[in-house]
């Protein structure tokens, strides 16, 4: 099948330039790093003898869960900067270069094409999510106290459906511009954006996709949401299903060659 | 029987056309070159047949169907400067392709092995092809085209930027391809046109000037030449030869002088009976066409 052809190739490429390495690792340190050093902070300050003669320090201890979330909280700063990092040239450095004059006059369906490739790079991201997210669960554990694996695996698929977005994202402005600086500059731009309308926005409808962190929030703390979840992760998949649509639609009718 | 009918073809870019008014025909098993300068418009009539760019307007028809359809299967395409997945091996990206191109998994292996036999990459078919020389790549790159076994291959200046070397291993398997497949290749160097096609179409700022055989274009001009060398002192002739109402131009060169005349046959009598008249100490006397290149120079220049 044409699809599973363009599908292992992309996987393949990723193997062989080692973002299968660098990608889980990233996320990894990305998790796992602020719960740990939040720990160790009182310590930390002690130890390096900057404070003055005198100070009492007296942080509060997070609660598991609170810990929990510090994951998230760097995951939305440079989680997401990794996602558009590494996808900002998937399709714009593959026109730029010339190689799609090679591929796209073979008859490939444009459909196989993109979606291809945001599915070759869904799995890796899951994937690295997934470890990130485990590893800070496995160090909140021994260093905070319990909290539960289903809040861990729910809190993984909430947030698989954000980060989907911000890919999808990355790949509709990919099919607009060939050079991937302005790609990944632009996709940035707009989620900045999306994400400052946050406040506004949620005032009057409910189901804005970047809700999604504040519903990851309540879930995590106390293991239910109120409000519409389900209408948000709705309306976020349907958004996903508009973008990689129109982004088909728009490539197809793109020059290929310029 | 013509397979491929294009029809006033026309491309702008920002309103300025690069194609205006192209039309011609390609018969099955034709060797065709596509022959002009620099900026003629080959690389974007190439483009616009292989389905990359869409035409401003005009009609591409292939074996009846038209370009509106997807008419991808039926061709193959080397760009000017083709570009592959550097990591990958040659092998590999040629049963990549294959794959794309709809073939089984055990044709693609198999045609993919028997191309990189037939444009001699066998012994470098796993080596990745960022360590390829230009003439490599240059292979590899119809190894691709060829890979579907296509209708149409067309290779857009398939030996401009090679080395005398290069020239000559893509040119003889040019030269190879004609027996199985229509090709359509395009160049700005004369003498390879000469050498591998059947058929000319001469192209110069947006314009077809020629579509036909070299023969046919030789026909055209109305213009034949003939050439006569001289003992010595060529010179002193011109005046004479000028004189006579069948020449209508003579150039020296060195001791020969190239004398155009209209028809070939009433010149040849008339200078030859000078000659005789005049005791002229001829050396030589030739009936020349003009070369390709000659010919080149004087429809584009028209």
């Amino acid at each position: 099948m044409q699809w599973m052809t363009l599908f292992q190739k992309e996987t393949l490429e990723n193997w062989r330039n080692f973002k299968w390495l660098w990608v889980p690792i990233t996320f990894i340190l990305v998790a796992a790093l602020d719960p740990v050093t939040t720990h160790y902070l009182p310590v930390i300050l002690e130890k390096s003898g900057e404070l003055p003669e005198g100070a009492i320090l007296d942080l509060p201890t997070p609660t598991p869960p609170e810990a929990f979330l510090l994951s998230f909280g760097q995951l939305n700063l440079l989680g997401v900067a990794v996602v558009l990092l590494m996808t900002m040239g998937i399709i714009a450095a593959e026109r730029k270069s010339g190689v799609t004059e090679l591929i796209l006059v073979k008859p490939v369906s444009y459909t196989a094409y993109i979606t291809a490739k945001w599915a070759s790079t869904l799995v890796l991201i899951f994937f690295s999510l997934f470890l990130g997210l485990l590893t800070s669960w496995y160090y909140v554990n021994i260093l905070y106290g319990d909290l539960a694996f289903s809040i861990m695996i729910g809190s993984f698929f909430l947030y698989s459906v954000w980060i989907t977005f911000v890919l999808t994202i990355s790949i509709f402005m990919n099919v607009f511009f060939k050079t991937p600086g302005l790609v990944g500059f632009l996709s940035v731009a707009l989620i900045i954006l999306i994400n400052s309308l946050n406040g506004l926005v949620s005032r009057f409808i409910d189901g804005y996709p970047p809700q999604i962190n504040a519903y990851i929030r309540e879930y995590v703390i106390n293991g239910s949401t109120s409000g519409d979840l389900w209408l948000t992760l709705i309306i976020t998949l349907l958004l996903i299903g508009v973008l990689l649509i129109s982004s088909v639609l728009i490539f197809r009718k793109k020059e290929l060659a310029a | 029987m013509s397979f491929i009918h294009v029809q006033h073809l026309k491309k702008q870019f920002d309103g300025t056309a690069v194609i205006e008014d192209v039309s011609f025909e390609l018969e099955k098993g034709m060797c065709v070159s596509l022959l002009g300068p620099n900026g003629a418009g080959k690389t974007t009539t190439l483009r616009m047949l292989s389905g990359l760019m869409k035409p401003t307007s005009g009609l591409i028809t292939f074996e009846g169907k038209s370009n509106k359809e997807d008419i991808r299967s039926w061709i193959g395409y080397l760009p000017q400067y083709p570009v592959f997945h550097n990591w990958m091996s040659g092998r590999e990206f040629l049963i990549y392709v294959a794959r794309l191109a709809r073939l089984s998994k055990k044709e693609a292996a198999s045609r993919a092995d028997q191309l990189l036999q037939k444009v001699g990459l066998h012994e470098a078919k796993n080596r990745r092809i960022g360590k390829y020389s230009g003439g490599m790549k240059q292979r590899l790159g119809i190894a691709q085209a060829m890979i579907h076994r296509p209708k149409l291959i067309m290779l857009d200046e398939p030996v401009s930027s090679l080395d005398p070397n290069g020239r000559r291993e893509v040119l003889n398997l040019i030269e190879e391809l004609k027996k199985e497949t229509t090709i359509l290749f395009s160049t700005h160097i004369l003498s390879d046109a000469e050498e591998v096609s059947d058929r000319l179409l001469l192209l110069h700022n947006g314009i077809l000037h020629h579509s036909g055989t070299i023969e046919e274009l030789q026909a055209t001009q109305a213009v034949n030449r003939i050439i006569i060398e001289f003992e010595s002192h060529s010179e002193q002739y011109i005046e004479q030869l000028i004189s006579l109402p069948e020449v209508l131009q003579v150039e020296p060169h060195g001791d020969a002088l190239y004398v155009e005349v209209n028809k070939i046959k009433d010149a040849r009598s008339a200078i030859l009976q000078q000659a005789v008249e005049h005791h002229w100490p001829l050396t030589s006397f030739e009936i020349g066409r003009l070369s390709l290149e000659e010919l080149f120079m004087k429809v584009v220049n028209e």
